[in-house]
């Protein structure tokens, strides 16, 4: 009879296979929120699919897509430091930033005149600091969860959350100025 | 007399329910409050008009999705079951432990 191939028979190669492998998508998606050069992206996820292999042994098999994830990131974070070591993510400095983005820092109008709903949107994303922009990329396109955002971007929940709400908030006063939703009353 | 109500059951005015709007849109309330909120944005339009707008901005993201190419995807499974069946490439790519509790 066959081992089970979760439990604690299974081979290394065989837990690879069960938890690893059908993520592979998911990493992609996510590396290229992380990295705008696809061929980048793929190299990372390959990183992360070499040392998630070498570290199944100890993985317990809970939450693997979770587990993939803080690998993903820890390795993002480390080929970004080997890369460019003075431009290391200090969080004091990135909220700096946020606190210095005006919502509408731009001409607003000039931008959307004429435009579509989604072009507005669009504008409104490129526009927002990188952490909120990312947060979107992560939960509202690729549809992970704000758990599973939080381990990519290596914060807590809470705050995954409280940048998805306020770009959002800033994409819905954009629309509001373009005419594409109305006014907030807030 | 009115009928009485359990506190957590009452009505929601339009803060209670902005505070909450996004959570709820992204299914994140519990569902005693997700019936209040309904509630509440059946019966006034200006927050009923912010949920809409909400609903369609997380609508358009979602049209933003990518085509991930199959073949990125197979390149990628296929180097994780030689990863599986052949162990994984030495040095170059020996790098320091990243795994979470490392």
């Amino acid at each position: 009879m066959d081992a089970p191939v979760s439990g604690p028979a299974a081979t290394a190669d065989q837990r690879f296979a069960l938890f690893v492998l059908p993520e592979v998508e998911v990493l992609l998606r996510v590396a290229r929120t992380l990295t705008p050069d696809h061929a980048d992206a793929e190299d990372l996820v390959q990183d992360t699919l070499i040392r998630a292999y070498r570290a199944i042994d100890g993985f317990d098999g809970a939450h693997p897509r979770a587990w993939l994830l803080t690998i993903l990131r820890n390795t993002q974070i480390n080929r970004t430091r080997r890369r460019r070591p003075e431009l290391l993510d200090d969080p004091d400095r990135t909220m700096a930033t946020v606190a210095d983005t005006s919502p509408d820092g731009q001409s607003v109008e000039a931008l959307v005149v004429g435009a579509t709903f989604d072009a507005v949107v669009e504008d409104a994303l490129l526009s927002l600091p990188d952490d909120f922009r990312r947060a979107v990329e992560l939960v509202d396109i690729n549809g992970l969860s704000y758990a599973e955002a939080a381990e990519v971007m290596g914060v807590p929940v809470g705050t995954v959350m409280s940048r998805i709400h306020r770009a959002r908030r800033r994409m819905r006063d954009r629309l509001a100025t373009a005419g594409l939703a109305p006014r907030s009353k807030r | 007399m009115r009928p009485f109500r359990h506190r957590s059951d009452r009505p929601m005015n339009c803060m209670q329910v902005g505070r909450r709007l996004q959570r709820y849109l992204d299914g994140d309330v519990d569902d005693l409050t997700a019936r209040r909120i309904m509630r509440h944005l059946e019966d006034c339009r200006r927050c009923g008009m912010e949920a809409t707008a909400y609903t369609e901005i997380k609508a358009s993201l979602a049209r933003r999705a990518t085509d991930i190419p199959d073949a990125a995807v197979t390149r990628l499974r296929a180097f994780g079951e030689r990863l599986v069946h052949e162990g994984p490439p030495p040095t170059e790519h020996d790098l320091p432990d990243e795994t979470p509790g490392a």
